[in-house]
């Protein structure tokens, strides 16, 4: 019986989500106007409108004159908090939407920026997306609003539609409106871990790295912001009031080769995972790297952030199919 | 259900200062030693539990103790004012188990009703001030809650943001309110009863025990206000007719019921009458008052034999009715045997003195009842005094009094004199109701006071029927018809020697207006609502039809607000707008990433001819947005041109010459 009354409820708010504006995502800035506000009673204001009937009718049988002026007073406020809730959302603009990539399975830290006109007051307005909430309240007219969305999958992440509600002033009726930004929210794909070694760049340079061991070190400079932490000489660094970095003869690993097809044996999801492992650890340790992907030109080789969420971006965005060769 | 959020403590001391504000007014109404328990309960229960919440025993000890006071000082009839006093019972125990959001709302509701029942109970500026206040309260303390749901600590709202958020909501919403105040079709008949009071009643009472009225001839209030029109009668003549005394047990006179249901006894008048308007404030009794003998009775009221007006319903809130009355010249000459054994019986075994008295005078006056009455007013007017600290009396009470005390009022008058005359054989009863008026100047209404209750007595003579005899109007006149000047309004009240009687006057007007104004409003004044504008009887299908009409204005006031909300406040933008959606309607509208030019450009392309001017339009327009963006009279030009511009306004040449 529950279980009928259950999916019945989630049949009927399926049918009224897909009824209530917007239908489709749409491109930012979106600007509530009032056709997509909607308003509903809470439980709260159903229960308050009893008390307020209850009272109407009494002071209506009575013909007592304060009791029904009270009454009416009391719903006039209470109709007007409708207007005054829904006036909270009207006019509000969302202007843009942004999120810092993560891999999949991390919480994406998805920005919500908010403008309106500064003329009225908008605080407290509750921002969620699915599980994820936050408080919004402008201030000159300019608001943030951040949710956590969890992650699974790799690639676009289609964010559901966002509700900005608000129960203000009286708690007698939530406001909502709905934004849908159309706007890509990049997934990175989870690295491998326990990780497996990078692989050796090719030739001299192979060799090269492996007596790094030794102090085989050219010379050593200051601390160049992009430095990789290791390469940092903390002794040496530690009697100058300065970081130091050791240059080696040749640049570290040189160039290390990120391919694709060097992987036989692994599905490509496990593919995927063990490339955006090294160039993790490719970017860590301050080497220069190149990714040989399906279906793309060589990306790199290089180093640093550009590279990397170039790399990181193609692997997520690989289609999810076997079909890849 | 997810668990209610729990309140912080700013939040609980709104809630609980609303719902203190909001009870008061109910206690004030309640008896005092009530309102004393269920406060003092309130206060200890709420600085108990403010930390933790009380035990559910303890609870629920509290709650069956406070009922069970509530229900022994009512002597467990359930009346309007018990239905009251638990309601504040519960009120003053809510406080217990308040800490979570859904709590404290549904105390905030409960409490919206503690104004309502007040003024179930009473309609007094007190009252409404308080009342009104609470609610303001209350509808603060949810605005607090709505906050604290929200979330949103970082930016608090002030006391005073919060009133004046309050203030706001409710002067939107009242003309929605008004327009049903006003128009919304009143009930011409109640769908159910009005529930009696069963702890205190005010004003008269349909039983009088001699010694028992202090409270009332103290009590200063208002109980009716009369607007006679034509000449009014002196005050020697205002004998407001109340209940009518027959029964008497020795101690206490009381009312026979069964009387209310016999018409009216046969009157003569004399010929003249007074016409008036009656404003009784509320007495929760059925009996209305009326200026010596009404000459009918008025809608929705009867009269019973004894000349008595009843209504059909308790007058629990202000009532007026518009009345005439007229001195009998004979009333009731022919009196019914049962009617006179009734107006002759007297307790056996009480009184003996008294008795032995009047056989004497009746054997020394032989047939001549007027005589004997002559003679009882001789003795009152002889040796008694008028005062009102009396000695609780024994059991003959009349014995002590006319042989002994030899003084008291109106109670021990009227009740001496008529166990005398019954004593004697002369058939009389004791009438209750008030005596006198005083004229406030402002008004140029009277105003009959509770204290200006009074008991007389009417005996019945042959050929005249009932005659109306004061015996303490024969004691001290100047004490019964109001011309001592310490009897003005006020004078006897607390603040009696500091506030002078104009305040008192102009007070009792105000509120005699506002009686005029809203009280007195029911389904008959609705009626006449239009009658400025010679609509003389309004149906109820034209009030259902004005009330939509005005609430639908009501709301129309509304939806503009929320329009005005997302309204573009800048004159240029706002045109701007409303050019490209011109250019919508044809399918040409601006996309989100286009420019202006580039879009004068796209169309122009697309639709030769239709947009002419546009290019140059919206080169303005940019030169207006881009650079410098100042009002004046360029920003004013440019906002015509845009309002003028329509897609296809000036259809150029070349078109033309192909039609040819």
């Amino acid at each position: 019986m529950a279980a009928t009354a259950r999916t019945l409820r989630q049949r009927l708010s399926a049918r009224v989500q897909a009824w209530a504006r917007p239908r489709h995502p749409e491109t930012l800035p979106v600007s509530f106007d009032r056709r997509r506000v909607y308003v509903l009673p809470t439980g709260f204001g159903l229960f308050f409108s009893l008390l307020l009937l209850a009272m109407w009718l009494g002071a209506l049988n009575y013909n007592n004159n304060p009791a029904l002026m009270l009454g009416l007073l009391l719903a006039g406020a209470a109709n007007t908090s409708l207007l005054a809730a829904h006036l909270q959302l009207t006019g509000l603009q969302v202007s843009a939407i942004d999120a810092e990539p993560v891999p999949a399975g991390a919480t994406l830290e998805v920005r919500l920026h908010v403008r309106a006109d500064p003329g009225r007051a908008r605080r407290g307005l509750r921002v969620q997306c699915e599980d994820a909430t936050d408080v919004l309240s402008l201030v000159d007219g300019a608001g943030q609003a951040t949710l956590s969305v969890p992650t699974q999958r790799r690639g676009w992440l289609d964010l559901e539609r966002v509700t900005i509600s608000t129960t203000r002033p009286l708690g007698l009726a939530r406001a909502w409106a709905y934004a849908w930004p159309d706007a890509p929210l990049l997934v990175y794909p989870t690295p491998e871990s326990p990780g497996v070694p990078l692989p050796e760049g090719s030739g001299a340079d192979a060799l090269a790295r492996l007596r790094r061991s030794g102090d085989d070190v050219h010379h050593l400079r200051s601390y160049r912001r992009g430095d990789a932490r290791r390469a940092i000489a903390w002794k040496p660094s530690a009697r100058r009031d300065h970081l130091l970095v050791r240059e080696y003869e040749q640049p570290l690993g040189a160039e290390v080769v990120l391919d694709w097809w060097q992987l036989p044996g692994l599905d490509n999801e496990a593919r995927i995972r063990r490339l955006a492992r090294w160039v993790d650890d490719a970017e860590r340790e301050g080497r220069r790297y190149r990714l040989d992907l399906p279906g793309h030109a060589p990306l790199g080789p290089g180093s640093g952030p550009q590279q990397r969420h170039a790399c990181l971006r193609a692997l997520a965005l690989l289609p999810a199919s076997d079909a890849i060769t | 259900m997810a668990t209610s959020l729990a309140l912080d403590r700013q939040s609980r001391a709104w809630t609980f200062a609303a719902g203190a504000v909001c009870l008061l007014p109910l206690l004030l109404q309640l008896p005092l030693r009530l309102a004393l328990g269920i406060g003092l309960t309130a206060v200890v229960v709420t600085a108990a539990s403010w930390r933790r919440p009380l035990h559910a025993l303890v609870r629920l000890l509290l709650a069956a103790a406070l009922v069970g006071v509530v229900l022994a000082l009512s002597h467990f009839a359930f009346g309007r004012d018990t239905g009251c006093a638990l309601l504040a019972a519960m009120l003053a125990l809510k406080p217990a188990e308040t800490f979570h959001l859904r709590d404290a709302r549904s105390l905030l509701g409960f409490a919206l009703f503690a104004p309502f029942a007040t003024f179930l109970l009473d309609q007094g500026p007190m009252s409404l001030l308080l009342g009104l206040v609470g609610a303001i309260l209350a509808l603060a303390a949810l605005l607090r809650l709505a906050e604290l749901e929200s979330g949103d600590g970082r930016h608090p709202t002030s006391a005073w943001q919060r009133f004046t958020g309050v203030w706001k909501l409710a002067v939107i919403g009242l003309p929605l309110a008004l327009a049903a105040f006003w128009l919304f079709p009143r009930l011409a008949t109640p769908l159910w009863g009005v529930p009696e009071r069963a702890m205190a009643r005010p004003g008269l009472s349909d039983r009088m025990s001699p010694g028992e009225w202090i409270d009332l001839l103290n009590d200063d209030s208002t109980a009716l206000r009369v607007q006679f029109f034509g000449a009014p009668p002196p005050t020697s003549q205002m004998y407001w007719r109340g209940p009518v005394l027959w029964n008497f047990d020795g101690r206490t006179w009381t009312q026979p019921g069964w009387l209310r249901g016999v018409p009216g006894a046969q009157v003569r008048s004399t010929g003249t009458h007074w016409d008036y308007q009656l404003e009784i404030e509320p007495t929760d009794s059925r009996q209305l008052v009326a200026l010596d003998l009404p000459a009918f009775a008025p809608d929705g009221t009867r009269l019973s034999l004894d000349y008595g007006l009843y209504a059909r319903r308790p007058l629990s809130t202000l009532s007026r009715w518009r009345m005439r009355s007229a001195p009998p010249a004979t009333f009731e000459p022919q009196l019914r045997s049962v009617l006179r054994r009734m107006a002759l019986a007297l307790p056996s075994g009480y009184n003996p003195r008294t008795i032995a008295l009047a056989q004497r005078w009746r054997r020394e006056a032989g047939d001549n009842d007027a005589a004997v009455v002559d003679r009882a007013m001789a003795m009152i007017r002889g040796g008694f005094g008028y005062t009102l600290e009396t000695p609780l009396l024994g059991r003959d009470s009349i014995d002590e009094f006319l042989f002994e005390q030899k003084a008291g009022y109106c109670e021990h008058f009227s009740s001496a004199f008529v166990v005398l005359m019954r004593a004697a054989g002369i058939p009389a009863r004791v009438v209750t109701g008030y005596v006198g008026g005083y004229r406030n100047p402002l008004g140029g209404y009277w105003q009959v006071r509770r204290s200006d209750a009074h008991a007389w007595t009417e005996v019945w003579l042959q050929g005249r029927g009932w005659v109306r005899v004061d015996p303490t109007a024969a004691v001290a006149p100047e004490r019964i018809y109001d011309t001592l000047a310490d009897r003005a309004p006020g004078a006897q009240g607390l603040f009696g020697a500091l506030v002078p009687r104009p305040v008192f006057d102009a007070s009792d007007w105000l509120r005699h207006g506002w009686n005029d104004f809203a009280l007195g409003f029911d389904a008959v004044r609705q009626r006449r609502l239009l009658s400025p504008f010679g609509v003389e009887d309004v149906g109820v299908a034209w009030l259902t039809g004005l009330f939509f009409g005005v609430s639908l204005l009501a709301l129309l006031w509304m939806t503009w607000l929320t329009a005005r909300a997302e309204r573009e406040r800048d004159p240029v933008l706002r045109a701007w707008h409303q050019l490209g959606a011109r250019y919508a309607r044809l399918g040409l509208g601006r996309e989100p990433f286009e420019t202006a030019a580039r879009w004068a450009e796209r169309i122009s392309i697309a639709r030769p001819g239709l947009a002419a001017g546009l290019p140059q339009l919206s080169h303005r327009f940019n030169n207006w947005r881009y650079a410098g963006r100042q009002p004046g009279p360029e920003a004013a030009a440019l906002v015509r041109a845009v309002r003028r511009h329509r897609p296809g306004t000036r259809i150029p040449d070349e078109s033309i010459g192909d039609r040819r």
